[in-house]
């Protein structure tokens, strides 16, 4: 259990902080890398407190089955949304993420703020930078609180996040650049369809399902679920076929 | 009192969001499933009932989005 939970966390986490990375490689590009710096570590800092506390304080006082109820409920709701979105992106129905294009449009708002001052911080890229990493690393702190403590595992869930976050700020290091080459869209349907699975297994426990075959459903749900979000990914192709198909033999409409 | 609506405002967002059909249908499928284990219905029957629930929930989101 320790494994899959250092894993989902790992997966869930490491998309979260290429969308983060993205903004902060676009205000250190455009205006000042030290403030930028600053503001990633002040981030940083409060949602590790936040997980720290947050996580503890349910793990310590809350009964684990109302644990699970609540924030596997949470865990379900959330894992849902990723997974519908996932599919309607797989289908072709919603955009996919395009960080190479975020990246732009953030560059394109940063040039039309007042210029870097020439001594001392800059506090529009400490701002911007902070505000950037706190929103998407709150989803992480989301998802490690609920995994963490669902499962009794905040140790292995912190640390499959902060592995994710390690490797994504390495790497857009290095590379400087965007990590638009990540299969974003791919990691979040896999996220999403994990989210799901853990989420009804847990939340069902807390109703007080007595699973049979114990953590090994878990495998099961997932397994079914994967299965069930492909079917609705052909499912939503199928209709924006049809779709097309009905608006060419319409004809221009003139 | 404005940053009492700010944070709610963030969490209904967070969890609610444009699909409120993601959040409540999941608390009804739990809420159904509950009363099913209430009722002693046997475990193996209570568990396919909530996953059967919760993928038609996500079945139902995506088939209303395809309509939009």
């Amino acid at each position: 259990m320790a494994l899959v939970t250092i894993v989902s966390s790992f997966l869930a986490s490491a998309v979260e902080f290429v969308e983060a990375v993205t903004i902060v490689l676009a205000v250190g590009v455009t205006r000042q890398w030290r403030s930028t710096l600053l503001g990633v570590v002040a981030a940083l800092a409060a949602l590790t407190l936040l997980v720290a506390v947050f996580g503890t304080a349910i793990i310590l006082f809350v009964p684990i089955n109302v644990v699970r109820l609540v924030v596997g409920g949470f865990l379900l709701i959330y894992g849902l949304q990723w997974l519908t979105k996932a599919v309607l992106r797989a289908g072709g129905a919603r955009a996919k993420h395009d960080e190479a294009a975020i990246y732009e449009r953030e560059i394109a708002v940063l040039r039309t703020e007042p210029p870097v001052p020439a001594t001392g911080m800059d506090w529009i890229s400490f701002t911007v930078a902070t505000k950037g990493v706190l929103l998407e690393g709150l989803e992480v702190a989301f998802i490690v609180v609920t995994f963490g403590a669902s499962a009794g595992m905040l140790g292995p869930a912190a640390a499959g996040a902060a592995v994710a976050g390690a490797l994504v700020l390495g790497l857009a290091f290095l590379v400087h650049r965007p990590l638009a080459a990540v299969p974003e869209n791919a990691l979040k349907f896999a996220v999403g369809v994990m989210l799901t699975g853990f989420g009804t297994f847990w939340a069902g426990e807390g109703v007080g399902i007595d699973w049979p075959g114990g953590d090994a459903t878990i495998l099961a749900l997932l397994a079914a679920y994967a299965v069930l979000a492909l079917l609705a990914v052909y499912f939503v192709q199928g209709r924006l076929a049809n779709r097309r198909l009905r608006v060419t033999a319409a004809g221009p409409g003139y | 009192m404005r940053y009492v609506r700010a944070f709610f405002g963030f969490w209904y967002d967070f969890l609610v969001g444009d699909r409120p059909e993601l959040f409540v249908g999941p608390i009804a499928a739990l809420f159904l499933a509950w009363l099913a284990v209430r009722a002693g219905v046997p475990a193996p029957m209570t568990g396919g009932l909530l996953f059967v629930l919760v993928a038609t929930v996500g079945g139902s989101s995506i088939a209303w989005a395809m309509r939009g």
